[in-house]
C-alpha cells in the first residue's frame, strides 16, 4: 500500500528543483508542446532525446527512479511502436512475407514514437512530479490561473480543495491500512475467491474508511471556521514568491530549444516524417 | 488456554526500501497462560508490532512464532485459523465496526469462522454481556453509540470469536477515568471468567501496575524486563531509563527513601504504601 505512486516528490538540491514553481508549470507546457508537435525528423527528434536526458541529470534524480516511472507506460509505448511498425507503409520495403510488409518509414515512424512518449512523460515528470511539491503546484496553478477570478472562476476554492485533497492521501492510506488489519483479525480474507467474493469482502472495508472521511472533513470544516477562514477574502500567502534571473534563462533556454527545433524542421536534415 | 512464544524474533518496517528500520531485534519471549500479561513501552519501542505478530498480522523477517509448540507460520494458508485463536482488539478499535446494527458488526468474527446462525447468536449474546453492553443497544447502528459503547461493541467483536488468547492494544486510550476502570474490570471479569490468556499493550504505568501479573517492558524494539509485576516495579531506576513514567505512588517511595526513610521501594499501589507508612507510625509509637 504504501508504494503508492502518488506525489512522488524527490527532494533534492537541484537547479530544477530550485526554479520558481509556475515557471516550471510553464516549462513543463512548453516542452509538451515541443515534444508533440516539434518533432519531425532525425535531428529534431534526436535533440528531443537529449534534452529528455539533460533534464533527468539537471533534476539530479537518479536514472532508477526515473526509470520506475517509465515501467507503467511501456505497454501503451510498445503498442504505438508495433503499431507504426506494422501498419505505416511507404517506399523504403525492408521485409516482407506474406500479409506482413514492413517499411523503413514504420521503423522510423515506431522509434519516434517511442522519443515522443519517453520526453513527454520525463518532461512531465522532471518539471512536476520530481521537482516540485504539490503543495507548491497548486500553488502555482492558482497563481497562473489568478486572472480567471475576473471572470468569477472561484480559482482560490479550488485550489484550496486540491490541496486539501493531497494533504489527506496519506492519512487515507493509512487509515486504510489500519482498517483492513483490524478486519484481518477478525477473520477477513481479502486475497481468495472470487473477483465478486473479493470485491464484496472490501465492504468492511469501505465503509469504516467513508465514515472516517467524512468526520475528517467535518472536523476540517470547523476548524477552518473557527480561524474565520473565508474563500472569497484577499488572502495573502506565507511565502511570497518571487521569480528570479535563473527563472528567466530556463525560459529563454525553453523558448529557444523550441525555436531550435522549428529551424532543424525547416532545413530538413536526414529522414523526416 | 494456549501459550504464545517468541524464538528470537526480529522484524524489520519498510523492508528493501531505504526508509528500513528494526522494529524489533531478536525477542525471545513466552506468554505465560491464563494469567494477564501487560506490555509496555514508549511511543515507538516496538510493542504494537510486536502483538501483530502474535496472530499472523506481520510475518517475522526472522525467528519463529508459536502457539502451544506449533510453528503458526508452517502453513502460511491457515493463517486465518490463528486469528481467530488470537484475539487481537487493535488500538481505537472502534473504527472497525461497519455493520448496520452493533449485533450484525459482533457477529462479522463468528460469521468468518464459518459456524451456524445459533452458534453465532449466542456468542454474540455472550460477548456482549463480558463488555457490559445492554441488549438493547444490539439493534442500533455503531454510529449511533457513544464512543465508549462503540469501544465496547469493538471489543465483543473479538471476544465473540472465543480466542484462546485475548490481546488489547491500548483499550482504554481516550477515554475518561470512569471508562477507562469499567474497561479494565470487564477485560479482569473476562479473565476470571473463561480462564483465557490477556495480553495488554499500554503505556501507562498505574495501569499496568493494577492489572497485570506480569509485565514485559519493551525499549527501542529490545525486551529489556520481564517478569512478575513485583520484579519489574522493584527497578524504577531502570524503567526510568527506558524512558516511561513509574507509578506516581513508588515515586513517593523514592522520594521518602531518598529523605533516609526506609521503605519498601518496589510499592506500586496506593493500598500497600498505606500499609508500609502506617507500620513506620506503628514502630515509631
Amino acid at each position: 500500500m504504501k508504494n503508492i505512486a502518488l506525489g512522488q516528490y524527490y527532494p533534492a538540491k537541484s537547479p530544477i528543483h530550485r526554479l520558481d514553481p509556475r515557471i516550471k508549470v510553464i516549462l513543463a507546457i512548453l516542452y509538451i508542446i515541443c515534444a508533440t508537435f516539434l518533432g519531425k525528423n532525425i535531428v529534431s527528434f534526436g535533440l528531443l532525446l537529449v534534452s529528455a536526458l539533460a533534464l533527468i541529470v539537471m533534476g539530479r534524480i537518479p536514472l532508477r527512479t526515473v526509470l520506475r516511472g517509465i515501467v507503467p507506460v511501456l505497454f501503451v509505448m510498445a503498442f504505438a511502436a508495433l503499431f507504426q511498425v506494422f501498419g505505416r507503409s511507404g517506399e523504403m520495403l525492408i521485409f516482407e512475407w506474406r500479409f506482413i510488409h514492413i517499411y523503413g518509414e514504420g521503423l522510423f515512424a515506431a522509434l519516434f514514437m517511442i522519443i515522443r512518449i519517453f520526453a513527454l512523460i520525463v518532461g512531465t515528470s522532471m518539471f512536476l512530479t520530481y521537482t516540485t511539491t504539490p503543495i507548491e503546484l497548486t500553488d502555482a496553478i492558482e497563481d497562473l490561473l489568478s486572472p480567471l477570478k475576473k471572470l468569477k472562476v472561484p480559482v482560490h476554492d479550488f485550489a484550496m480543495m486540491m490541496t486539501l485533497a493531497l494533504r489527506f492521501i496519506p492519512t487515507l492510506v493509512e487509515e486504510t491500512e489500519k482498517i483492513m488489519t483490524a478486519q484481518k483479525a477478525r477473520g477477513a480474507d481479502f486475497s481468495s475467491g472470487s473477483l465478486v467474493k473479493r470485491a464484496k469482502a472490501l465492504i468492511p472495508v469501505l465503509i469504516p474508511l467513508i465514515v472516517s472521511a467524512i468526520r475528517h472533513a467535518v472536523e476540517l470544516a470547523v476548524a477552518m471556521e473557527c480561524r474565520c477562514y473565508h474563500g472569497d477574502g484577499k488572502r495573502t500567502r506565507m511565502t511570497v514568491r518571487r521569480c528570479r534571473v535563473w527563472d528567466f534563462v530556463a525560459l529563454v533556454i525553453m523558448i529557444a530549444f523550441g525555436a531550435a527545433l522549428v529551424y532543424f524542421n525547416i532545413l530538413g536534415i536526414g529522414y523526416s516524417l | 488456554m494456549a501459550e504464545i512464544s517468541l524464538r528470537e524474533v526480529s522484524f524489520r518496517h519498510g523492508k528493501g526500501t531505504p526508509y528500513e528500520i528494526c522494529a524489533l531485534d531478536k525477542i525471545t519471549l513466552d506468554i505465560a497462560p491464563g494469567v494477564i500479561t501487560g506490555i509496555i513501552g514508549h511511543t515507538g519501542s516496538g510493542k504494537s508490532t510486536l502483538v501483530e505478530l502474535f496472530n499472523g498480522i506481520l510475518k517475522p523477517a526472522e525467528g519463529r512464532v508459536l502457539i502451544d509448540g506449533e510453528d503458526i507460520w508452517a502453513k502460511p494458508k491457515e493463517i486465518r485459523k490463528v486469528r481467530f485463536r488470537v484475539g487481537l482488539v487493535m488500538q481505537y478499535p472502534e473504527s472497525q465496526l461497519f455493520e448496520e446494527t452493533i449485533r450484525q458488526d459482533i457477529a462479522f468474527g463468528p460469521k468468518n469462522m464459518g459456524l451456524s446462525d445459533k452458534e453465532i447468536e449466542r456468542r454474540v449474546v455472550e460477548a456482549a454481556r463480558f463488555v457490559g453492553l445492554d441488549e438493547e443497544l444490539l439493534e442500533k447502528s455503531p454510529f449511533d453509540l457513544s464512543g465508549g459503547q462503540k469501544r465496547r461493541a469493538a471489543i465483543a467483536g473479538i471476544i465473540a470469536m472465543r480466542p484462546d488468547v485475548l490481546v488489547l492494544d491500548e483499550p482504554a486510550a481516550g477515554l475518561d477515568p470512569v471508562g477507562r476502570e469499567s474497561i479494565f474490570a470487564n477485560i479482569v471479569e473476562y479473565k476470571e471468567k473463561t480462564g483465557s490468556t490477556v495480553v495488554i499493550v499500554s503505556h501507562s504505568m498505574e495501569d499496568m501496575a493494577r492489572y497485570c501479573d506480569r509485565v514485559v517492558v519493551m525499549s527501542g524494539g529490545k525486551m529489556i524486563m520481564n517478569g512478575s509485576r513485583d520484579e519489574v516495579f522493584s527497578q524504577s531506576a531502570s524503567l526510568e531509563g527506558a524512558g516511561l513514567d513509574i507509578p506516581q505512588i513508588t515515586k513517593l517511595m523514592t522520594l521518602l527513601r531518598d529523605r533516609g526513610i526506609d521503605v519498601d521501594q518496589s510499592i506500586y499501589t496506593s493500598e500497600k504504601a498505606y500499609e508500609e507508612i502506617m507500620k513506620l507510625f506503628a514502630k515509631k509509637g
